[in-house]
């Protein structure tokens, strides 16, 4: 008994303290993603006016591997996002990821940006039908675009459209907003249509 | 002993605990990674968007394709055999949208079920269309071939159990084409997703894509899901062909092909033998210098009626003079999205090409179009030197996206101002990836004028109906690049029989007493190299010492020529081809304005006489005995098709990973952490310093 229960004791400490260090690296984790894409737009909000100031393609820092496509904005200003060019998880990690395949905002056809729900794109649960969201294009065009529909689809049956008549615009991240666990099947879609 | 409960529920806490914190790397790496980016060439990954986004699901129907086919003559007989195996655990109707050639004589079906099979019937295609429903109710299986387009097709099989494979055998015929002394055969193994113009209906037909729009109003039906990349596309060959004169070469364009030599013959297989379904399959055949025919006539009798098929090659000398008349070139090329990845380079590549061949007494233009019409002179100008080089920094520069709109193209080039003293010719490169065909067949036809239509199919899946039929409709001729390395040859070629004169008005003569319905009505102008190719249905045996007179003019003069209809050898499909041939020309007609319900009727005559797929009639087969229980309930699959070769998507299938593992971190580190600060507090409540201290 005397012999045991120290060792039972000890143990129990290194489990403890594993626990705690798994915790707080956890923590660190899940505060790490968001803090990480808030420094990405104030970074990329300072490429986007070099952008203006007519360098092509300027890359938010030295080492990315993607672009600015577009500036949004929606509710008001409240969001003001930069849009990445592609849709792989790097990028979304930074900004909402336009999908190459798919035509930029102005242009005839579906325009398709996705963006994490946990982070850029959270604010699509408020958006409502009605409501518009601006874009201004790495030209400095400025196009409204007014939310026209809201769509819950399975990822696994359902299908984005790329080539409309008309200017249109899809925003899609995952769904349910609350769920905890990423990885699920559904997708919550905004589709608006170009006002101008 | 309450003690000792109250330690072991500690225990019991922390198990949990530790198993989520293991389970936790494998968790945080799958999510965010770069499961998902938009694809381009050279790029694409293993597995298929459809099955990669989530781990839970699969199509559980697949699909395999064996073809086997034997040319005799001018005629090719094609066996394709469709295997659907159902995977899953559930009852499924499988559907699988396909292309076959765009002049394919589809004229029988067998459903296989392990060793037994069950022979396809004929019917018109709403009376099939009810069957196969009935069947697929009462849980008998059942499957059904009907024609979306001249050129797609749909096969639909019912009551395929869990586990079980179904094999569907569907045969058609087809032309050969020759050309230039060279006999080649396509086969479509996929489709290059199409434009649908129009605005959307509210209801829909089939499960595409696509809605139904107002101006393609089965675009539902003809946009089947596609896949990237799959183990389960593939499709193996067996050809035989029987040429019936020496051969210098038997030769496949895209694939590695085995070729031997038998009795009567060649057979070729593929080399590594499966190939993906993601490139049209294009054999060809060369006789011996000296062998190539020059006139050939094969005849079958169905029935008493004598049908025959003639080939005449008209003499050399009749196309040598090269033409004097100044031209006018209008390039048009297409820059939409579906051109993106490889067929925009071999796009640009032909269109250097074709401006490297312009002489300075031309005048040419450029034309692009994708969402938007744009040209680069805003009419046609002379091709001098600097004008020329401008033109090919343009097209160096031109980028693939955006809609496929042909229609504002079309009407550009074809409605520039007539000019008196130069030929036009329109030169149009496009995959043909649109759903609106015939609208489009329609415009060529009534704004041709003295015009002429020439289609380049680029891709690795052109849409061959469109390429053929426009040409037709603009009077030119068509021609396929679906790999860099062939454009010079094929842009050369192009580039020949565009300055050489066509025969024209040409006239074919039937012996008195036979009475034959010919097809074509009026046979087109033929450019260098291109043979005459009639069907004919004969009311009596044509007599020896009958002879079939032709003739026609040329810049060189005119010339004309016979052949004799009694000496010919037979080759079965030959009626078959007839009544395809009168079918479409019955199907051309009326978009020329005659009576749709007229046109109705007489393709069901000819098409149910000669058991044929058409616009109206399908091809079903019912199993007799009911194999699913009621009580089970039958889900339908689309089977996707596979993305053509080089080609990027026209819809997005499968969506990006968006949601990060930030929750569920935060959530697991605060479950560790109270746990932990939990277990932690109980150890110290009980005084374990003191416990640490004994145990030093």
């Amino acid at each position: 008994m005397i012999f045991r229960l120290p060792h039972r004791i000890r143990l129990v400490h290194i489990v403890v303290s594993c626990l705690l260090c798994l915790g707080f690296w956890q923590f660190g984790q899940g505060a790490y993603i968001p803090a990480k894409a808030w420094v990405a737009q104030e970074l990329m909000q300072r490429a986007w006016r070099r952008t203006e100031g007519g360098e092509e393609k300027a890359a938010p820092w030295p080492w990315a591997d993607t672009f600015p496509v577009a500036r949004m904005s929606a509710k008001g200003g409240d969001i003001d996002l930069i849009v990445l060019e592609g849709g792989s998880g790097r990028t979304l990690a930074f900004a909402p990821g336009h999908l190459s395949a798919s035509v930029l905002p102005g242009e005839t056809g579906n325009t398709i940006i996705a963006g994490h729900r946990d982070t850029h794109f959270q604010f699509l649960q408020y958006m409502k039908k009605g409501e518009s969201i601006l874009f201004e294009t790495t030209e400095g065009r400025k196009h409204l675009y007014q939310v026209t529909g809201i769509d819950v689809v399975d990822s696994r049956r359902g299908s984005l459209v790329l080539d409309t008549e008309a200017p249109m615009l899809s925003l899609v991240t995952c769904y349910p907003f609350a769920a905890h666990e990423p990885g699920g099947p559904m997708r919550y879609v905004v589709t608006a249509q170009m006002l101008f | 002993m309450t003690e000792h409960l109250k330690r072991r529920s500690h225990w019991r806490w922390l198990a949990p605990a530790m198993l989520m914190c293991l389970s936790l790397p494998g968790v945080g790496s799958a999510v965010p990674g770069t499961q998902y980016d938009d694809l381009r060439p050279g790029q694409m990954q293993s597995g298929t968007l459809l099955m990669r986004m989530e781990a839970g699901y699969r199509i559980a129907t697949r699909m395999n394709t064996d073809i086997e086919l034997t040319v005799s003559g001018l005629v090719a007989r094609v066996s394709v055999q469709q295997k659907f195996l159902n995977d899953g655990p559930e009852w499924v109707e499988g559907v699988y949208v396909f292309p076959l050639p765009d002049d394919a004589a589809v004229d029988r079906l067998r459903m296989h079920i392990g060793e037994r099979f069950i022979e396809g019937e004929i019917r018109e295609k709403e009376q099939a269309k009810k069957e196969y429903e009935k069947a697929k109710t009462e849980g008998k299986k059942a499957s059904l071939v009907e024609q979306q387009r001249a050129n797609l097709f749909t096969t639909s099989v019912a009551n395929i159990g869990p586990g079980e494979e179904i094999k569907i055998e569907i045969e058609y015929l087809q032309n050969l084409k020759y050309d230039e002394g060279t006999f080649s055969l396509r086969f479509p193994l996929t489709l290059t997703p199409r434009f649908i113009p129009g605005s959307p209906l509210p209801s829909r037909k089939g499960s595409g894509w696509a809605p139904d729009t107002t101006r393609v109003t089965d675009a539902s039906l003809i946009t089947p899901p596609v896949v990237v990349e799959s183990e389960d596309h593939e499709v193996t060959l067996k050809a035989t062909i029987n040429a019936g004169v020496p051969l210098e070469i038997v030769a496949s364009r895209y694939h590695p092909i085995d070729v031997a030599e038998v009795d009567d013959g060649y057979t070729v297989s593929l080399m590594n033998n499966m190939a993906p379904l993601d490139h049209d399959i294009e054999l060809l055949w060369r006789p011996v210098p000296n062998a190539a025919p020059r006139a050939m006539v094969f005849s079958e009798t169905i029935k008493d009626d004598p049908y025959v098929l003639l080939m005449l090659l008209p003499p050399n000398e009749s196309t040598a003079t090269t033409v004097v008349m100044p031209r006018e070139l209008i390039f048009v090329i297409d820059t939409s999205g579906s051109m993106h990845g490889t067929s925009i380079d071999q796009a640009r590549r032909a269109l250097t090409l074709a401006l490297d061949g312009l002489k300075p007494t031309d005048q040419f233009n450029v034309i692009q179009f994708n969402s938007i019409t744009h040209s680069i002179f805003p009419q046609s100008v002379p091709a001098d030197a600097n004008r020329v080089r401008m033109a090919m920094s343009y097209v160096r520069s031109l980028k693939a996206n955006g809609g496929t709109n042909m229609r504002p193209a079309l009407e550009k080039a074809l409605r520039a101002t007539t000019s008196e003293t130069h030929l036009r010719q329109i030169i149009f490169i496009t995959d043909g990836s649109v759903g609106n065909e015939q609208e489009l067949y329609r415009l060529i036809e009534q704004e041709l004028g003295q015009a002429r239509l020439f289609t380049v199919g680029i891709g690795s899946a052109p849409n061959g109906w469109f390429m053929r039929k426009a040409a037709e409709a603009g009077r030119g001729t068509y021609s396929y690049i679906s790999a860099l390395h062939e454009i010079d040859e094929k842009m050369q070629r192009l580039i020949r029989k565009l300055e050489k004169p066509q025969i024209t008005d040409i006239d074919v003569q039937w012996p008195d007493g036979l009475n034959a319905s010919s097809y074509p009505l009026t046979v087109p102008d033929l450019y260098a190299g291109e043979p005459i190719v009639v069907k004919a249905r004969l009311e009596n045996q044509p007599r020896p010492g009958d002879f079939v007179k032709i003739s026609g003019n040329s810049a060189g003069g005119s010339w004309g020529g016979e052949i004799s209809l009694a000496d010919n050898g037979s080759s079965a499909g030959v009626a078959a081809l007839w009544a395809r041939a009168r079918i479409e020309k019955l199907l051309d007609d009326e978009r020329r304005g005659t009576d749709p319900a007229e046109t109705r009727a007489a393709v069901i005559t000819t098409a149910l006489e000669h058991h044929l797929v058409s616009k109206f009639t399908s091809l079903i087969a019912v199993d007799k005995t009911p194999s699913r229980p009621q009580s089970a309930s039958l889900d339908k699959e689309q089977v996707p098709n596979l993305l053509p070769y080089g080609q990027s998507q026209k819809a997005i299938f499968g969506f990006p990973a968006t949601a990060t593992s930030a929750p569920l971190n935060r959530l697991i580190g605060a479950v560790c952490l109270l746990v932990g600060l939990f277990v932690m507090l109980c150890l110290w409540k009980r005084g374990s310093p003191h416990d640490f201290s004994s145990a030093a």
